[in-house]
């Protein structure tokens, strides 16, 4: 880790904070503190959770970022990342989403797990996601980025919380064993027109891969997946812009569909 | 009529000999129409050579296709016996110029169609359903091409495999589809990216066959259109497409 002072992670936390109260996207934090290195950036991330945490926002679930080759090599990953989904983060099908507190928003189409029972401990496989998991949801996310023209490398889009901004979840909950997560196919609709496609198998082979990487990653870093969290695993096709107005449908083959209107 | 012909005798024998030719667009001035008729005269040189007709392509029906090749528009071409590769068979690289392969959603005909016809209808006509991956080879240099260039090389249909027939009563409208080489995935999509249903595109093909003055067959074969972008083949290369619920197929290059 690079040697940056404590007093510049939590000035760099402040300044995406600035954005999310409704000021204007900032210049990459990669130029700003001249490091486009994981570590910095999840101590950034971490220092606004602990801001939010201790502000009274309810850590629901994590979200998985950089799913697919396509988006890790255009960020300079070898893996995925991860990012916090706060309570006032979640939507349900179909409802109003408040168009002017998105940040330069595009949408994707991913599976969502709700869990059963904690992932926590050493050496967790993937037997053990499978029983953690109560079922799974369709699931529109809405990602934003804090970062002027979405000019980022990893520090900016990690520290950036993933360059999350909110989700929707589908309200029909199915069973792991009733659809297929790796050959599912999936379709976002605007206007009739689809506007991205995907399968299952684009979220890095099998959106449950993703999940036992995150679980593992969320034990090394103390902050386990908790009974009743949410993960949204991961896209499984490209992203497709939103504008204000927009209503826009998601189709996941076996899981079903999920609205998301724009106002 | 001459020029025409002359034309399509081009493009028939830069596909029968694997050569790469200019654009026709570089030296004449080629509407649509006059494309269809090239496109036709030279399927004719190939029938006369004892091949026979067996379906059409539909082209383009992806944005991911539109955006690849830079053009906006559905077209077609036809499908004769001598381009059928045998699932789990090998081609041979040197009978092409620059083959790319696409994954695809085959339809066989139990009736035939004819004209203006619903999504409904085209359905209704459909005796079996099947993956496909269609080996896409454009004769033109560098795989570059005006939309009139590409629909007089027959849409730069070459070749195609298809896997085992499917009764049709599965929903076509989302299937999870992925193009493997070598066992490493590398182009993943839907059926939704073919005009959001392939049943659209058989719709589509039944209306724009017309202009041309013919209908689908019934026993006849149409290839829905990819579902992804197309990637080049090489020799060497093992390709395979799963597609959600109806199955696998493959082949392999020499």
């Amino acid at each position: 880790m690079p040697d940056i002072s404590p007093d510049r992670i939590e000035e760099a936390a402040a300044s995406l904070r600035a954005v999310t109260a409704g000021g204007t996207p900032i210049a990459p934090l990669r130029d700003t503190l001249g490091t486009n290195d994981p570590t910095t950036a999840y101590a950034i991330q971490e220092a606004n959770t602990r801001h939010w945490l201790s502000n009274g926002r309810r850590l629901v679930g994590r979200k998985i970022g950089a799913t697919s080759r396509a988006v890790q090599t255009m960020l300079g990953l070898d893996q995925p990342d991860y990012g916090m989904l706060f309570a006032d983060m979640a939507f349900t099908d179909g409802e109003e989403i408040p168009f002017d507190r998105l940040h330069q928003p595009k949408v994707e189409g991913e599976v969502a797990f709700a869990l059963k029972d904690d992932l926590d401990g050493e050496g967790l496989t993937i037997a053990d996601v499978i029983h953690a998991i109560d079922y799974a949801l369709p699931a529109i996310e809405v990602v934003g980025s804090r970062i002027k023209d979405w000019n980022i490398k990893i520090l900016d889009t990690i520290a950036d919380n993933a360059s999350a901004d909110l989700f929707v979840l589908g309200t029909r909950p199915v069973a792991l064993a009733d659809f297929d997560p790796v050959l599912c196919g999936m379709v976002i609709e605007r206007r009739g027109e689809p506007v991205s496609t995907g399968a299952g198998i684009a979220c890095l082979g099998n959106p449950l891969t993703a999940t036992l990487w995150l679980a593992r990653k969320m034990v090394a870093v103390g902050r386990p997946l908790k009974k009743g969290d949410i993960v949204l695993s991961g896209a499984l096709g490209p992203l497709a812009p939103v504008t204000k107005g927009d209503s826009i449908e998601l189709r996941i083959n076996g899981l079903g569909s999920v609205r998301a209107h724009f106002g | 009529m001459r020029l025409l012909a002359e034309l399509a005798r081009t493009v028939d024998e830069a596909a029968r000999t694997a050569t790469e030719i200019p654009q026709l667009a570089d030296s004449h001035d080629l509407g649509l129409e006059e494309a269809y008729a090239i496109q036709a005269l030279s399927i004719r040189r190939r029938q006369e050579r004892g091949e026979r007709i067996i379906g059409m392509k539909m082209g383009l029906t992806s944005r991911a296709k539109m955006n690849q090749m830079g053009v906006h528009d559905v077209i077609w071409g036809r499908l004769t016996d001598a381009m059928r590769v045998e699932d789990g068979e090998a081609i041979r690289f040197d009978r092409y110029v620059h083959p790319r392969v696409e994954p695809e959603i085959a339809f066989l005909l139990k009736r035939p169609l004819e004209g203006l016809v619903t999504m409904a209808e085209a359905l209704n006509a459909v005796e079996a359903v099947a993956p496909a991956l269609e080996i896409i080879d454009s004769r033109y240099r560098n795989f570059k091409f005006s939309l009139p260039d590409v629909v007089a090389d027959n849409s730069s249909s070459s070749s195609f495999v298809l896997g085992a027939w499917n009764r049709p009563d599965i929903d076509l409208s989302n299937l999870g589809m992925v193009m493997r080489f070598n066992g490493r995935p590398v182009q993943v999509g839907s059926s939704a990216a073919i005009l959001g249903h392939p049943g659209r595109s058989l719709a589509a093909a039944s209306r724009l066959v017309a202009a041309s003055g013919l209908r689908l067959e019934a026993g006849w074969i149409v290839l829905a259109g990819g579902a992804t972008a197309a990637d080049a083949l090489s020799p060497g290369l093992s390709v395979s497409l799963d597609v959600q619920h109806l199955g696998a197929t493959g082949f392999t290059v020499k």
